[in-house]
C-alpha cells in the first residue's frame, strides 16, 4: 500500500468520524487522546456506569474476577434468549412440552433453549462466585454495607427466576420439583395450612387457613401444581421476576458508584 | 481398582464424609489463633501456593478421569443437569484457591508493614477507557464462547410429559436447592423449607452489621479477619457446596445415600425407623408409655430446644466468646450467636438421626409442629 | 463517614422537630408568629387580596426557620391541634388506602372458581375389591389407593404427608414407599419410616344409591387428629 494510498485510506476514516451522523451519535468521535477517551466513558449512557478513571487494582481480573459484570452480561443474555423462546412457546399444559419438543426439532438454530438453560445455571455459579469475591475482599464493610444487602436480595431473586423457569418445560422433572418446592410453602407458619400454628387461625369449627386460602394456593392458583400454577409461574418468571430484579440491579450498579466505586485499600 | 472404589464408596458414607471434612475444616481454614498455629505447623496453609493449587486441580481431575471409567461414577456425572454441578467444583475449588492465595500473600505483607499487593498510588489511576472496557469485552467473548460450545455440545434435558401421579425416583429439586432439599431428610418441611432460608437470607444480609472489624476493606487478607473468613468458608464450603454436592451425587432412589461408585439399586434396603425424643424418654427410659397432655409429653424436647437458644449464649458469652461478645456488644452478639446455633442446629440434627435414629426433638404432629 | 454523619442527622430530624413544637418556649414563639402574621395579614387584606396565602406561607415559618435551624415543616404556624389531627387524619387515610390497595392485589390472587378436575367420582362395587388388598389402579386417574380389609373399604389418598410426591405400593414389603424422601407407610396409611411426620389421609367414601361405592375428595380425614374413626372414612362391608 503506497503512502497516498494510506493517507486516502484514513481520511475516510477520519471523514466519517466527522461526518454529522457520526458525530450525532458519538459526540466525541473515536477516542484518540487522553480527553477522547475520557469523553467516550462519559458520554456514552452505557460506559457511563463506570467511572472515567480508576484505581489500578480495581480493572485487574484478579481483583474482581469480573464476576459482577459476568451475572449482568449473562442476565441480558438470558433476557434475549427468552424473549426469543416466547415467540414459539404456549404455558399450558396441553402445549408446553409439545412446544419444547418443537424448539428443538422444528426451530432453525435450536440451541436457543440451551442457551438459555445453561446460562441459567451459570448466572447462578456467577453470582455466587461473585458474592464470594465480594467477602474476601471485605467489599461488604462500611460505606457499603447496604450494597451487600442489594445484592443478597439480587442473589435471592435470582435463584427465584431459575425455580420459576423450571416449572416450564413441563416435564417430569420441572413439575416435581415445583410440587415438593411449593409443599415447604404450605409448612410456612401461621401462612401455610401445614404449618404450624395455622391451626389456631380458626373462627369456631372454621379454618380460616386451608388448602385453598394459604400461601402455596397464592403462588399456584390451585390446591395442586396445574394449568393456573403453570400461568402464574409464567408471569413471574417473564414479566414479574425480571421486573423486580431489573430494579434491585439499577440501585446496585448506582450504589458502587455512590459507594466510592470499587472497593479500595486505604 | 475395585478396591480403591469400595475404599472411596466407604468414604463417601454421609457419616464418615461429614464428620472428616468437619474435623479437619477449622485446621485448614482455622477460626482462632489455636487453631491458627496448628495451621502453620501442619503446613496447611501450603494449599495456597502454585504448587499446592496445582496439585489440588491434578487430584480433582484424576479423581474424575479414574472415575469416568467407572460406569456407575458416569452415569450420575454426565447426566445433563448435574454437569454445571461438575463445573462448580472446579470453580469453587479454584477461585478459594485463587482468593486464599492473595490473601495469604498479603498477610505476609501486612506482617511486614508493606503495602498489599492492591495498593497503588491513589492518583495514579488508570482509564476506564481502555483498561477496563477492553477486560469486560475479552471477559464477555469468552463467556459467550463458553456458553454456545456448551449449549452446542449438551442437550437441555427434557423428560417424560409430567404426570402428576408418578414421582420419579429420586425427585430432586434443580441443583442449587439440593441443599435444603438435604435438610428436609432431617427437618420438618417448616424449618427446612421455611425457617432456614429464610434465616440465610436475613442471616447474609446481616453479616455487614455483625461484622464490626475495620480492617481489611479493598484487598484479600486472611490473618485480619480470620474468623470471619473461616466462618464464612464453612456456612459455604460446607453447609452449601458439599451439602449440594452430596444431594447430586451421593442420594439415589428412594432417597438412600449411595457411593459415587455404586450401583443405583432401586430395592436397596435402608431401614429408617426414626424414634422421638419423647418416646425415648417415656417409653425407652422411663418405660410408662406416652402421657396423654402433650404439653407433657413435649416438656423434655422443648426444654431442651430452650436451653439450647437461652442458656448457651450467655454461657459462651462468659467463657470462649468474652472477647467476641466484649467487642460486638449486646445486641450484635446475641444476633450473632443465634444465627451461629441455627447453623450448627443443621450437623447437630444430622448426627442425632445417624447415631441414635432421633427423628424428632419436639413432635407435635397435632399442630404441625415438629422440631 | 461522612455518609454516615448525613444519615444521623437525616434520622434525628422528625424527633427533633417534634421536641422542639413541644418546647413552651418555641410554642409562644410560635404564637406569637401567628400574631404577627394576623397584623400582616390585616395591613395587607385591602390593597390586594390574591396574595394574602401567598404572604401566608412565607413569611410564619421563615423565622422560625432561623431559630430552629433545620427548616421543619412540622412548625408551620398552624395551630397545633388542628394541625396534627390533619396530618394523622391524612396519614391514616393513606395508610388504609394502600393498605386497600394491596389487599386488593392479594385477594386478586385467590379466584372464586377453580378449574381443577373434579373432586368426586364413583369406584365401582364393594365386592370388586379382593380382601386384604391395595388396590392402585385408580391411582392414576383419581389419585387415591383403595383398600380392603376383613371389615372394611378405606380410599387413601396417595400424597406423601411429607412434601406431596407420590409413593408407591411396594407389593413385596407391603409398604408405600416415598421415591422423594425415602418415607415409609403401612397398608393402613400409618407412617413409620422417614421423614413423613404424620400419617396419610383417608377421603371420605360411602355407598352411592345405586350401591356403588362414592369418593368424596374434598373432604379428608386425619389420622392424628382421631378422625379415621369418623363413620365417613371407612365404609363397613
Ligand atoms: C444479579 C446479580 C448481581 C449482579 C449483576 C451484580 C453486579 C455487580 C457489579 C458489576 C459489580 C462491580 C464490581 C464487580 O464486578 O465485582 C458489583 C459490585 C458489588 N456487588 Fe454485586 N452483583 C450481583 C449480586 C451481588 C450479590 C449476591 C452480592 C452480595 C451478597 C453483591 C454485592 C456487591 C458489592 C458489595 C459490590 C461492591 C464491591 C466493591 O466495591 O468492591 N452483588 N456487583
Ligand atoms: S415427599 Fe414423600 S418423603 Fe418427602
Amino acid at each position: 500500500m503506497s503512502k497516498s494510498e494510506k493517507k486516502k485510506k484514513e481520511s475516510i476514516l477520519l471523514r466519517l468520524g466527522n461526518s454529522q451522523v457520526w458525530k450525532s451519535i458519538i459526540r466525541s468521535g473515536v477516542p484518540r487522546d487522553r480527553r477522547g477517551r475520557m469523553l467516550s466513558v462519559l458520554n456514552s449512557v452505557f460506559l457511563h456506569l463506570h467511572p472515567v478513571r480508576m484505581p489500578k487494582h480495581a480493572v485487574k481480573l484478579k481483583y474482581t474476577w469480573c464476576m459482577g459484570g459476568l451475572s449482568f452480561y449473562i442476565f441480558l443474555v438470558l433476557t434475549i434468549t427468552g424473549i426469543l423462546l416466547m415467540f414459539y412457546y404456549r404455558p399450558t399444559i396441553e402445549y408446553a412440552y409439545t412446544d419444547m419438543i418443537d424448539l428443538r426439532e422444528q426451530v432453525p438454530l435450536g440451541i436457543m433453549r440451551e442457551i438459555h438453560r445453561w446460562g441459567a445455571h451459570l448466572m447462578v455459579i456467577t453470582v455466587w462466585l461473585h458474592m464470594f469475591r465480594v467477602f474476601m475482599t471485605g467489599s461488604y464493610k462500611s460505606p457499603r454495607e447496604f450494597n451487600w444487602v442489594v445484592g443478597v436480595m439480587l442473589l435471592t431473586l435470582t435463584l427465584l427466576l431459575s425455580f420459576t423457569g423450571y416449572l416450564l418445560p413441563w416435564d417430569q422433572l420441572a413439575i416435581w420439583a415445583i410440587t415438593v418446592g411449593t409443599n415447604m410453602a404450605r409448612a410456612t407458619p401461621f401462612l401455610g395450612h401445614e404449618g404450624p400454628g395455622a391451626a389456631l387461625l380458626s373462627i369456631g369449627d372454621i379454618n380460616l387457613v386451608h388448602a385453598g386460602s394459604d400461601v402455596r394456593f397464592a403462588l399456584l392458583g390451585g390446591r395442586f401444581v396445574g394449568e393456573a400454577a403453570l400461568l402464574r409461574f409464567y408471569v413471574l418468571h417473564c414479566i414479574g421476576l425480571p421486573f423486580i430484579i431489573v430494579i434491585f440491579m439499577a440501585v446496585h450498579f448506582w450504589r458502587i458508584r455512590k459507594d466510592g466505586g470499587i472497593s479500595t485499600p486505604l | 481398582m475395585d478396591l480403591i472404589k469400595s475404599v472411596i464408596n466407604t468414604l463417601a458414607s454421609p457419616t464418615i464424609l461429614f464428620t472428616l471434612i468437619i474435623v479437619t475444616f477449622f485446621f485448614i481454614f482455622p477460626l482462632n489463633d489455636w487453631f491458627y498455629r496448628w495451621n502453620k505447623r501442619l503446613k496447611l496453609d501450603s494449599f495456597w501456593t502454585n504448587r499446592g493449587g496445582i496439585k489440588m486441580f491434578i487430584i480433582l481431575l484424576v479423581f474424575f478421569a479414574f472415575g469416568l471409567f467407572d460406569e456407575n461414577f458416569r452415569l450420575i456425572v454426565l447426566k445433563p443437569d448435574n454437569v454445571p454441578i461438575v463445573g462448580l467444583i472446579f470453580l469453587v475449588a479454584f477461585f478459594t484457591w485463587l482468593s486464599m492465595k492473595q490473601a495469604v500473600d498479603n498477610d505476609v505483607h501486612i506482617e511486614n508493614n508493606e503495602n498489599v499487593n492492591e495498593y497503588s498510588d491513589p492518583d495514579d489511576k488508570v482509564l476506564t477507557w481502555p483498561d477496563l472496557v477492553y477486560i469486560e469485552l475479552i471477559a464477555l467473548v469468552l463467556c459467550t464462547v463458553l456458553l454456545i460450545v456448551w449449549s452446542i455440545g449438551l442437550q437441555a434435558p427434557l423428560e417424560e410429559p409430567a404426570n402428576p401421579t408418578l414421582s420419579p425416583n429420586p425427585a430432586k429439586a434443580p441443583w442449587y436447592f439440593l441443599g435444603l432439599q438435604e435438610m428436609l431428610v432431617y427437618f420438618d418441611p417448616w424449618i427446612a423449607g421455611v425457617l432456614f432460608p429464610s434465616l440465610m437470607i436475613v442471616g447474609l444480609m446481616a453479616i455487614p452489621y455483625l461484622d464490626t472489624n475495620k480492617k481489611g476493606v479493598g484487598y484479600y487478607s486472611f490473618k485480619q479477619r480470620m474468623m470471619a473468613v473461616s466462618l464464612y468458608m464453612f456456612g459455604w464450603l460446607v453447609l452449601w457446596v458439599l451439602l449440594i454436592i452430596i444431594g447430586t451425587f451421593l442420594r439415589g432412589p428412594n432417597w438412600n445415600f449411595f457411593g459415587p461408585f455404586e450401583y443405583w439399586d432401586l430395592h436397596k434396603l435402608q431401614p429408617l425407623t426414626n424414634i422421638n425424643l419423647s418416646e425415648y424418654v417415656y417409653i425407652i427410659w422411663f418405660s410408662t408409655g406416652m402421657p396423654d397432655n402433650i404439653l407433657l409429653r413435649e416438656i423434655w424436647g422443648i426444654l431442651l430446644i430452650l436451653g439450647y437458644f437461652l442458656i448457651l449464649p450467655p454461657l459462651f458469652a462468659k467463657t470462649w466468646l468474652k472477647n467476641l461478645y466484649n467487642r460486638l456488644g449486646n445486641f450484635r452478639y446475641s444476633v450473632f450467636i443465634i444465627l451461629i446455633l441455627f447453623a450448627l442446629s443443621m450437623p447437630i440434627k444430622m448426627y442425632l438421626r445417624w447415631m441414635v435414629n432421633l427423628k424428632y426433638i419436639v413432635a407435635i404432629p397435632e399442630y404441625f409442629f415438629n422440631i | 463517614m461522612d455518609d454516615q454523619k448525613h444519615l444521623e442527622h437525616e434520622q434525628n430530624k422528625p424527633e427533633d422537630a417534634e421536641r422542639s413544637t413541644e418546647n413552651p418556649e418555641e410554642m409562644k414563639q410560635s404564637e406569637e408568629n401567628s400574631t404577627e402574621m394576623k397584623i400582616a395579614e390585616k395591613k395587607e387584606i385591602e390593597p390586594k387580596k390574591p396574595e394574602v396565602p401567598k404572604k401566608k406561607l412565607e413569611k410564619g415559618p421563615t423565622k422560625k426557620r432561623a431559630s430552629i435551624g433545620k427548616g421543619s415543616i412540622l412548625v408551620e404556624p398552624i395551630k397545633r391541634r388542628s394541625f396534627f389531627s390533619w396530618l394523622t387524619l391524612a396519614w391514616v387515610a393513606f395508610t388504609a388506602a394502600t393498605g386497600t390497595f394491596f389487599g386488593m392485589m392479594l385477594r386478586f390472587m385467590f379466584p372464586n372458581v377453580l378449574f381443577e378436575p373434579k373432586q368426586t367420582f364413583k369406584a365401582g362395587y364393594p365386592d370388586d375389591y379382593t380382601i386384604g388388598e391395595v388396590t392402585t389402579s385408580l391411582k392414576e386417574k383419581y389419585g387415591v389407593w383403595i383398600i380392603r380389609d376383613t371389615e372394611h373399604i378405606y380410599a387413601l389418598s396417595v400424597v406423601c404427608t411429607h412434601l406431596g410426591c407420590t409413593p408407591n405400593w411396594l407389593q413385596n414389603e407391603r409398604k408405600f414407599k416415598c421415591p422423594c424422601h425415602g418415607s415409609g407407610f403401612r397398608k393402613s396409611g400409618i407412617n413409620f419410616e422417614g421423614p413423613a411426620p404424620r400419617p396419610l389421609e383417608r377421603y371420605k367414601i360411602v355407598l352411592a344409591d345405586d350401591g356403588q361405592i362414592l369418593i368424596d375428595k374434598t373432604k379428608k380425614f386425619a389420622y392424628e387428629k382421631g378422625q379415621w374413626s369418623d363413620s365417613e372414612s371407612y365404609l363397613v362391608v
